[in-house]
């Protein structure tokens, strides 16, 4: 879950360019820069909006950031699972001619790029979770659209350091939220989450120590029942990680993407002189 | 109230060391400085004897007034020797070293005392950041972030990384684990308003050291106030004050007695450091002190002259346990960290003064 940027008109970085594909009948939006392997990204339930982390990975990958059915002015989507909603997305990826890529989701779009990696993981070498919304503490509720200020600090470690969202329109809200809502199913998913035992691709789990909207508590869940599961806490951040922290997120996912496990291995230099 | 005794280890030198810091190590002597350490141990398990609730040890480094640069290693000893006093850590300065460390360390240490450790988290003073090199202006922030960081390394059941602005790590579990659940009770420092607002709302117990207690008064408001608004309420036993104390039989007797051998007898040739006017800057905090340059030691002080060197607790046992009675009324605090190694008071004075405030003052500060 993002906060709703949609009505906000979000200027992508100069390097982004839009481009539009085809898949199940859905005319989907994308924003693209960069040049190597593809890194693909899931946004949240507010959304496609840029962070200055898509302009940092956009030097070392090339970044397709699409705009899931049903969101931003595109037409209502009535699909009824998430399952179906990741399938558009991987035939979505495949009509752009590209067999295998690193996954990334944020928040809603976290569910959606796990039951993608479960659907195909042979296309997936690696997933990235940014405080993933699939699974939250019971009796999570939406972050509270009516209360600004709350919203902020749900999503901004310091909010002062960004412009208040404007409220929500209710417009926008009245045709997404339903569907986010029947898209990512409930607070603890027993099915979903038996289903990731059985996923094989590498997987890096990152939270915000503040995040205000999911609880960071919940990393160490995906770690249980992921096999192949790193979990790292991001300092300073809330549920806008990449808002927050761009170039610790960076730091991070591009190792993680570049080894896969053995991140753990540094390669930071200790010489002061030689 | 409780009563804990601070345990620098303090070397007591034959003859005035160089008033700088850090203190060259020839000014050294093996037998006292070995001398030292075991003094220090006679002096804890006196305290538990005579009914101390617990004992503190610290982190300071390159001088003589402290010999302990890594406390956990003097309360690994002390571990061994006291059978039922808290083992209080204050503490591990946080940004001159590695916060993972300093959570192996307390978890080692939870253990060997058997879930007796007080886990103090402190942040330093000027002086102590010239001991490795640490920036001084990014210390406030190195500490916030260690003391989140040890607190996490304690409470995530499952290996996780930290992308920090001064830590990183790709994967951290802390072997052993702390006894006490969920960790040890965390002090850390109140001394400025600053400190005072993030321990309020990290919900953490809080320190104040060597200040007045009318300026004890108003920091310790000023904690309340801050962790009523984070939505909780602090008790006595959250609440801590670190002070000097001198007792003997009578007022004067105590006056005296510290006038001639509790202080630092200056030199003539002293000379102000980096460190030292750094230290003056710093606003208090320090564990040690010293008697102003121009201190004429013929002349007996006013207690008001001590007190403004620190030393909140002086007299007869009636009047410290006044002194006691005050602080708490004014700040509600409910342990007191009492130093009475002073500088420079010998072994047998301390054991002395001791041994008076067990007998006299101890049993009714427990009533309190």
């Amino acid at each position: 879950m993002q906060k709703d940027t949609t009505t906000v008109t979000t200027t992508p970085s100069a390097a982004f360019k839009e481009h539009y594909v085809e898949a199940d009948g859905f005319r989907i939006r994308y924003l693209e820069a960069g040049q190597g392997t593809p890194l693909v990204h899931l946004h949240g339930a507010g959304g496609l909006s840029l962070t200055p982390a898509h302009d940092l990975l956009s030097q070392s990958h090339r970044v397709i950031a699409f705009e899931m059915p049903g969101f931003g002015s595109s037409p209502i989507n009535n699909q009824e699972t998430m399952d179906e909603l990741a399938a558009t997305m991987g035939r979505a990826t495949t009509n752009l001619g590209i067999d295998t890529f690193n996954l990334w989701g944020t928040s809603f779009g976290g569910k959606t790029a796990l039951a993608l990696a479960l659907q195909a993981p042979e296309r997936i070498s690696a997933l990235l979770l940014e405080a993933p919304a699939a699974i939250r503490p019971e009796g999570t509720a939406p972050p509270p659209a009516n209360d600004p200020e709350a919203m902020m600090r749900a999503f901004h470690a310091h909010p002062e350091r960004f412009a208040s969202a404007p409220p929500p329109d209710p417009e926008v809200r009245a045709r997404t939220w339903p569907m986010v809502m029947r898209l990512m199913g409930p607070n603890r998913d027993h099915a979903f989450e038996e289903r990731l035992k059985t996923l094989s691709v590498p997987v890096l789990v990152l939270f915000g120590t503040l995040d205000g909207v999911i609880s960071p508590e919940m990393g160490r869940i995906y770690k249980s029942l992921i096999p192949n599961c790193h979990f790292v806490l991001v300092y300073d951040a809330a549920h806008a990680l990449t808002e927050d922290r761009p170039e610790a997120f960076t730091e991070v996912v591009s190792d993680f993407l570049e080894r896969h496990e053995n991140f753990v291995v540094s390669r930071r230099s200790t010489v002061i002189h030689p | 109230m409780k009563a804990w005794i601070f345990h620098p280890v303090t070397y007591v030198p034959s003859r005035p060391l160089p008033q700088v810091w850090p203190v060259p190590a020839t000014a050294y002597d093996t037998e006292i400085g070995e001398r030292s350490f075991h003094n220090a141990i006679e002096q804890a398990i006196t305290a538990e004897q005579l009914g101390f609730d617990g004992v503190s040890v610290a982190e300071h480094h390159y001088a003589g007034a402290s010999l302990t640069p890594n406390p956990s290693v003097m309360a690994g000893a002390l571990s061994q020797r006291l059978k039922r006093a808290t083992i209080a850590m204050l503490g591990a300065t946080i940004p001159l070293t590695n916060p993972v460390r300093v959570a192996e360390e307390y978890a080692i240490l939870d253990n060997l005392t058997g879930g007796r450790l007080v886990a103090g988290m402190l942040r330093g003073t000027p002086n102590e950041f010239l001991t490795y090199g640490t920036n001084p202006d990014e210390t406030r922030a190195q500490y916030e972030e260690g003391v989140e960081l040890i607190l996490k390394a304690w409470t995530e059941p499952l290996p996780f990384g930290w992308q920090g602005r001064h830590y990183q790590y790709r994967t951290i579990s802390v072997w052993p684990r702390p006894v006490q659940k969920p960790y040890p009770p965390v002090f850390v420092s109140a001394n400025s308003r600053e400190s005072g607002s993030f321990a309020a709302r990290m919900h953490l117990n809080m320190g104040l050291s060597f200040c007045p207690v009318h300026v004890a008064a108003q920091l310790s408001a000023f904690y309340r106030e801050q962790a009523h608004k984070a939505g909780w309420e602090p008790a006595a036993d959250n609440m801590l004050y670190r002070g000097f104390i001198h007792v003997a039989e009578t007022d004067q007797k105590a006056m005296e007695e510290v006038a001639h051998t509790y202080w630092q007898v200056p030199t003539a040739d002293a000379k102000p450091s980096v460190a030292h006017s750094a230290s003056e800057t710093s606003g208090g905090g320090t564990a040690t002190a010293t008697a102003p340059a121009d201190l004429d030691v013929k002349k007996a002080l006013s207690a008001d002259q001590f007190k403004s060197m620190g030393l909140q607790f002086c007299g007869s046992p009636d009047s410290v346990f006044e002194q006691i009675r005050q602080l708490k009324n004014e700040t509600g605090v409910g342990i007191i960290d009492f130093v009475f190694q002073g500088i420079s008071l010998p072994h047998d004075m301390v054991l002395h003064s001791m041994e008076l405030f067990g007998k006299e003052v101890l049993p009714r500060m427990h009533d309190l």
